[in-house]
């Protein structure tokens, strides 16, 4: 499971859980495939909805399920799913349906390039009322965070890449929205937090020890997989001491993650913060090496910015 | 199968009255969609009164028919039809668009009034009426949904998708319900965006089409009832109607599309109302 790429660890929860989830109907739009749904519908067909390439009518029929007690998973591309059927979401969450919106594809996308990737689902996913936006760092997360949304009834949007997450939890991590997720503890107070989602949690891990080391700085590292709702007092009491904050998140600057996080820092301690993420632009193909060079989410471009931040007045 | 002529008398005056109720709440409220609530009335009044399996005071019955206002700016119409069968005290009619009422400019989802879903942006309804007739079908339970639109409605894209996926999914359960009444806020349906031939486009789509005269009890009755027997295909009813019916200067226009009467315009309306109903009761 460690191994596997998110969405296939999507598809084979799915299906492990057909039958503790009796109410559960999964719905896709002609990308059963690429979501790995399809694992749930070979073994479960009768509850397997495949709507064509009609993403606005299956997230409508999906309101349609929930309003007949039903739990529908939609499963689709992050674009396609929150930017073509957008206004369709809005009204799921509107009447504060229990429908789940678990998407595959976010952030950059590899070959497919610019027209697939999904640089701004965040944005509309986040200014929605009674929706929970998260994006599991790893596969366990993603588990943990699929078992909480079945859990839970109400509206919720699960953001995983196409590919594959790199670990950065214990085995016998537990989600918890409202807890802060510390992948690496620092001091009591510490030159830079690095607040990372999805891949970015990672990618601070991987550089941070030779940050620390190189630039004799000392570094916490969050991993805040929940951005709706966001439990801005945990949040604000474990960061208030540090010196400066990193944003990551693979995800277009302007109104993403980063914001959310500028906002309530500025709003409750305020302080100096970057954000690393996809500037101004809708991506391109690449391997997943080059793109993550090319838009910053390189140790060259994190010590960059720590370094900025150290010497800006 | 038709209707006794005295039957026929208190159902159209049901409905005439239903009518001045519309006018009032959208007169008190100075907002409201006054031509397309009253051409579309009468399909709601029957479809509760005669057609659907529905019990005003278990109004979540598991296995009711269910009722989708898809073309959800005729709330006034709905609220009224609600009103008559016991659901909504009169009284609360008249808060319609104020602040803090259960009745919102457009239908907001609320069970205990019989209100599924939160209609209002064309064409989500229709679609919200798919996945009730799949989930239906999949707890084998013999329920019908019916789905009443707007024909300037079908200018949306999902309509069709929808359309597309009943007749794959042979949704014999599913009845759409179009309000043809050739009027939409910018003007003729066929000068904004040409619909027909609209039978044509349904069947072509997988449907079974029946087309009534809007304006007759039992064609309207016996079309809804012939829907409900079609077997493997979903069902439309294509239901000629008029925008504004029964107030001769809201007749056939798009001007009061979206525009309330005002005074003189309201009491005008009520006395032309008045006068046929007094008619239908001389007969």
């Amino acid at each position: 499971m460690i191994n596997l790429p998110a969405r296939d660890v999507l598809g084979n929860f799915l299906t492990y859980n057909g039958d503790k989830y009796q109410n559960m109907v999964v719905l896709n739009a002609d990308l059963s495939l690429s979501t790995k749904s399809d694992i749930f519908a070979q073994k479960y067909p009768h509850r397997f909805f495949n709507f064509g390439i009609a993403e606005q009518n299956m997230i409508g029929a999906s309101m349609g399920f929930a309003i007949s007690n039903k739990m529908p998973i939609v499963c689709g591309f992050s674009l396609f799913t929150t930017g073509r059927a957008w206004e369709f979401i809005r009204l799921a969450c509107h009447d504060n349906l229990n429908i789940k919106f678990i998407t595959t594809h976010g952030g950059l996308v590899g070959g497919d390039g610019s027209t697939h990737s999904a640089l701004e689902d965040l944005s509309l996913m986040a200014c929605l009322p009674n929706l929970n936006v998260i994006v599991p760092g790893d596969n366990i997360e993603i588990v943990k965070v699929l078992e909480y949304a079945f859990r839970i009834p109400g509206p919720f949007y699960i953001r995983l890449p196409r590919g594959n997450l790199n670990v950065i939890h214990k085995k016998d991590f537990e989600f918890d929205p409202n807890a802060i997720d510390v992948i690496k503890n620092g001091n009591e107070s510490n030159d830079i937090c690095i607040i990372g989602i999805g891949s970015g949690s990672y990618i601070a891990s991987q550089f941070a020890l030779k940050l620390e080391q190189e630039l004799h700085i000392s570094i916490r590292i969050l991993n805040q997989s929940t951005i709706k709702p966001i439990n801005t007092k945990n949040l604000i009491s474990l960061i208030k001491n540090d010196k400066n904050v990193i944003v990551i998140e693979e995800h277009n600057t302007y109104c993403g993650f980063g914001s959310i996080i500028s906002r309530i820092i500025s709003e409750y301690c305020p302080k100096k913060i970057k954000i690393i993420g996809i500037e101004n632009s809708f991506g391109q193909s690449g391997s997943r090496n080059e793109l993550l060079e090319y838009y910053g989410f390189s140790y060259k471009n994190l010590k960059k910015k720590i370094l900025e931040l150290l010497n800006e007045k | 199968m038709q209707i006794s002529s005295i039957e026929e008398k208190v159902l159209l005056t049901d409905i005439l009255k239903l009518k001045k109720q519309i006018l009032k709440m959208i007169w008190i409220a100075q907002s409201g969609h006054p031509g397309g609530s009253l051409s579309c009335v009468n399909l709601i009044y029957l479809l509760y009164k005669k057609v659907m399996k529905f019990d005003a005071k278990n109004p979540l019955m598991e296995d009711r028919d269910i009722f989708i206002l898809s073309k959800g700016h005729a709330a006034p119409a709905l609220y009224a039809v609600l009103s008559k069968i016991g659901l909504i005290e009169k009284k609360e009619l008249y808060t319609l668009r104020s602040f803090g009422s259960r009745l919102q400019g457009h239908p907001k989802k609320n069970k205990d009034l019989g209100i599924e879903i939160s209609t209002g942006s064309l064409g989500i309804g229709f679609s919200v009426s798919i996945g009730c007739a799949l989930a239906a079908k999949l707890n084998n339970n013999n329920k019908k949904i019916f789905t009443l639109l707007g024909d300037g409605e079908l200018n949306e894209g999902v309509v069709w998708e929808a359309a597309m996926a009943a007749s794959h999914y042979k949704l014999d359960n599913l009845i759409a319900i179009v309000d043809r009444n050739g009027i939409q806020s910018d003007g003729s349906t066929e000068e904004v965006m040409s619909l027909e031939p609209l039978a044509d486009k349904w069947k072509a789509f997988g449907w079974e089409v029946i087309e009534i005269d809007g304006s007759n009890i039992n064609e309207i009755i016996n079309g809804f009832k012939n829907a409900c027997k079609i077997f493997r295909k979903p069902t439309v009813v294509i239901s000629y109607l008029i925008k504004g019916s029964d107030v001769s200067f809201m007749e056939h226009t798009r001007r009061y599309h979206g525009k309330p009467p005002n005074k003189e315009e309201y009491e005008s309306a009520v006395l032309e109302i008045n006068k046929q109903i007094e008619i239908i009761q001389g007969d």
